[in-house]
């Protein structure tokens, strides 16, 4: 026997035995085996968004679960977001004065109540219609809007290698239901080194845009709209899960799902432009009513000693011809008492445009238009997020039900690719001017 | 599936687990470093659940980790 | 062994006294300590807390006596509805068994002992009991008792694929060896979270400490054997855990020479020049109780291998 080193096992062993144990707290007497919370895992946070002259968003947002441990988990999640702020519209600048009305709005005639700001901006007031100086994006101020959402899974163990999961989600908007359900199986081999899981989840939404849902394709100036609309979608994800080493463990998910009926957006228009640059009209948007999405992610998280590291990566493919690239980097270091930590993130994404994005319509291709959309989040676009993140233990335990208070900051900036230059007066006018976001994110855990 | 360095990458990836999984891996009392809570695949729900809603809002891509369905209007 | 407070010389009361099994017997034991004592693992058990705890004494003395006679009654050969009796039903049978967490833990601890001692520590070699009786007498097995059993000893002839095991037919498990060390560790476990005050869990002679009492460390009393004309070795503990093995009790003795009952696995026979006692200090009380184990049948070789392994020790011939 080598001594020594017998000895190091042993002490391994030992700690794996006991630590494994205590892990699953068998029997636990109610004396003094609780967490703070009382079994309860409680992990709250409020998150606020700032997108740099557009949208302003408060999200609260709080997770509870709890271990039964006899193999029974229940998670639920609770969420309420608050918007205000300005939207783009989907229409591009002009060199002459613009005017539109938000989606409540009947007709374009009604006069508004406008005042100008210091910062020489003409804002409506109470009234839909607003208007857009020349040479700016067109952008609704009035827009605000609400939401609640609420969902939960349950986690059952079958045996002591499947585990099966169901669960549910619900979210009320002013302008939009969804609700969707989920139920998965996983498998642990080899001495649960190794996982193979599959998910299905199934989702119906139901909108009800403010003033209802314009006629695909038309003119905007009618104010062509008609009643609520929904769509529906199914997704299957499969996933493995492999530890990799002591230090590394590996996740690769696969999943597909395609979404039919309604998936315009009601508030986005496009702008028809003539060869001299001039806009002679807007027409509502119209996309495909079927959508199919696959992906694969690759997800490898490892540790030494107090530094830990969160690498992923997706690729998407969709069959309105977007494709996507998302990379994301973690590094956590603990501070020598491990008490502490500072995490910086960084994140890089890039796609390319659905194949019916465009700017603009050109006003001599007449009305008779397939697909089309100037939705900004369909065109090509390449991405960053620079994020630090700061959490402070409360309590002495290792695992993840310990007490933590934290802090996140984040960066985004949004820039656009190979944009096409306009014609005629449009061109000395920005008009991809990409997009900026601040996220400041706090949160407890106990 | 066009032949470049991303797909390449994923496609090996995936293909080194499927074909290295009955050998990799730790014995039970290995799995001091696994147990950590940021090893932990679902570490930071809340994180991952504002960072998913925020760019399921501003991109065209959703999901990876989860599904890909947003369950909000935002998109 | 005895847990002594200041100097008093109190002793463990023998598992001979007339409290029910059931019962927590709450004493003082000097001025700042109390006791709650109980039986479990047919040994005097206690945990020991500051008196200022004695709010939650019986509570926490009721946490540790149900997770020793939970361990006791699930591990027992002896009572029909143990998870060993479970695997000795199902030996021999093509199906093996799926065993629960704790019990897969445990073997895969055992499978590890086993690996790292070279097959001197083994939980499949309770079947040598069948031919050595060790009643105090002289009757040794005849040698070739003890050679028809050797084929059944042995963990490698078992097959564990976490959570199945085969035992091959007229093999035997037996947890005994790490059972009580273990119980000390999840007692102490179990009461060490959250809490902050000094205690100790004390399961006959195995015990383990967080931090030393307000007063200084624990001053844990162990007996010599009887031909020892000394007073008790008085070691002091400021926290983790000891375990003693030995042969005190039982053996036989034939012609001066003394078998202890500490058999080796791999020749089915006590090991000569074997310690009378063997104390070791460390971390959890699962780790000390290996190593005082392995001590033992390491012979006259017994100090060597604890020095090498740079652990406290307290060996008495």
């Amino acid at each position: 026997m080598q001594l020594k080193r017998a000895r190091c096992r042993l002490i391994a062993a030992s700690c794996a035995l006991l630590g494994a144990t205590a892990a699953r707290g068998q029997d636990a007497s109610s004396a003094a085996a609780d967490s703070p919370s009382g079994d309860w895992n409680i992990d709250s946070a409020i998150a606020y968004y700032h997108e740099s002259g557009r949208i302003k968003a408060i999200e609260p947002i709080v997770n509870i679960s709890k271990d039964y441990g006899d193999g029974n988990t229940f998670g639920a999640q609770l969420v309420f977001d608050s918007l205000s702020g300005s939207t783009p519209n989907g229409a591009l600048p002009s060199t002459r004065p613009q005017t539109f009305a938000s989606p409540s709005g009947k007709s374009l005639s009604a006069a508004p109540t406008t005042y100008t700001t210091s910062s020489g901006q003409l804002v409506s007031q109470s009234a839909p219609i607003y208007a857009i100086n020349p040479g700016q994006l067109p952008m609704d101020p009035n827009y605000h809007d609400q939401r609640i959402a609420a969902s939960g899974t349950w986690g059952h163990a079958f045996t002591r290698l499947l585990h099966g999961t169901a669960g549910g989600k619900l979210s009320y908007e002013r302008d939009f239901f969804s609700m969707s359900a989920n139920a998965g199986l996983a498998r642990d081999f080899n001495e649960k080194n190794t996982t193979l899981s599959f998910q299905v989840n199934n989702e119906f939404d139901s909108l009800s845009p403010i003033g209802g849902a314009p006629v695909a394709a038309s003119d905007y100036a009618l104010f062509a709209k008609g009643g609520g609309k929904t769509k529906d979608g199914v997704g299957v994800m499969l996933g493995l899960t492999q530890v990799m080493t002591r230090r590394w463990l590996t996740e690769f998910n696969l999943s597909v799902d395609r979404f039919k009926g309604y998936l315009n957006d009601p508030y986005k228009i496009i702008s028809v432009i003539d060869g001299g640059g001039n806009t002679t009209g807007y027409l509502y948007e119209r996309r495909p009513d079927t959508r199919m999405r696959k992906s694969a992610y690759w997800e490898n998280r490892a540790a030494w000693g107090r530094v830990s590291a969160n690498v992923s990566m997706r690729y998407m493919v969709d069959d309105w011809h977007v494709h996507s690239d998302t990379v994301q980097l973690h590094v956590r270091w603990r501070n020598f008492d491990r008490d502490r930590y500072l995490e910086p993130t960084l994140r890089w994404y890039r796609q390319s445009a659905a194949d019916f994005y465009t700017p603009w319509l050109d006003s001599t291709a007449g009305n008779h238009i397939g697909y089309a959309s100037a939705d900004q989040r369909l065109q090509a676009f390449h991405a960053v997020t620079y994020g630090l993140k700061y959490g402070v233990k409360l309590d002495d335990s290792e695992d993840q039900s310990s007490s933590q208070f934290s802090v996140r900051l984040e960066y985004y900036r949004q820039t656009p690719d190979n944009p096409r230059a306009g014609p005629g007066s449009l061109q000395g006018l920005d008009l991809y001017p990409g997009l900026e976001a601040v996220l400041l994110q706090v949160g407890w855990r106990f | 599936m066009k032949i470049n360095l991303r797909n390449m990458v994923l496609l090996a990836g995936g293909a080194a687990l499927l074909g290295g999984c009955s050998t990799l891996g730790v014995k039970p009392w290995q799995r001091d470093v696994l147990a950590r809570a940021d090893m932990q695949l679902n570490a930071e729900p809340l994180d991952a659940a504002i960072d998913d809603h925020m760019y399921f809002s501003k991109e065209a891509s959703s999901g990876g980790r989860g599904f890909a369905g947003g369950g909000c209007g935002c998109n | 062994m005895a847990v002594l407070a200041d100097d008093s010389r109190r002793e463990i009361v023998p598992n001979t006294n007339r409290a029910p099994d059931a019962a927590l017997n709450i004493e003082a034991r000097g001025p700042d300590l109390l006791a709650v004592r109980f039986s479990a693992m047919a040994s005097p058990c206690e945990l020991l807390l500051p008196a200022s705890a004695r709010a939650h004494a019986a509570d926490l003395g009721a946490v540790a006596a149900r997770e020793a006679r939970r361990i006791e009654a699930k591990f027992s050969r002896y009572r029909e509805d143990s998870v060993v009796a479970a695997i000795h039903r199902s030996r021999g049978g093509a199906a093996g068994i799926d065993v629960d967490e704790e019990t897969a833990s445990l073997l895969d601890f055992a499978r590890e002992c086993f690996d790292l001692s070279d097959g001197l520590f083994d939980i499949t070699s309770g079947v040598l009991r069948r031919a050595w009786k060790f009643d105090g007498s002289d009757r040794l097995p005849a040698p070739a008792a003890v050679e028809r059993l050797l084929p059944l000893v042995g963990f490698d002839k078992l097959r564990w694929e976490p959570p199945h095991l085969f035992l091959p037919a007229d093999m035997e498990l037996d947890f005994g060896g790490i059972g009580k060390e273990y119980a000390v560790d999840r007692a102490y476990q179990l009461i060490a979270a959250g809490r902050d005050e000094p205690f100790l869990v004390n399961f006959g002679g195995d015990l383990r400490a967080n931090r030393p009492t307000a007063r200084g460390p624990w001053q844990v009393g162990v007996e010599r054997p009887e031909s020892d004309g000394r007073a008790a070795l008085i070691l002091e503990l400021e926290r983790g855990a000891l375990a003693t093995s030995g042969d005190a009790r039982r053996f036989l003795l034939k012609d001066g020479v003394r078998y202890g009952h500490v058999l080796n696995p791999r020749t089915g026979w006590p090991v000569a020049n074997a310690p009378r006692s063997v104390t070791v200090a460390a971390s959890s009380c699962t780790e000390a109780g290996l190593l005082s184990t392995l001590a033992l049948l390491h012979g006259a070789e017994a100090e060597a291998f604890l020095a090498e392994q740079g652990v406290s020790h307290w060996v008495l011939r």
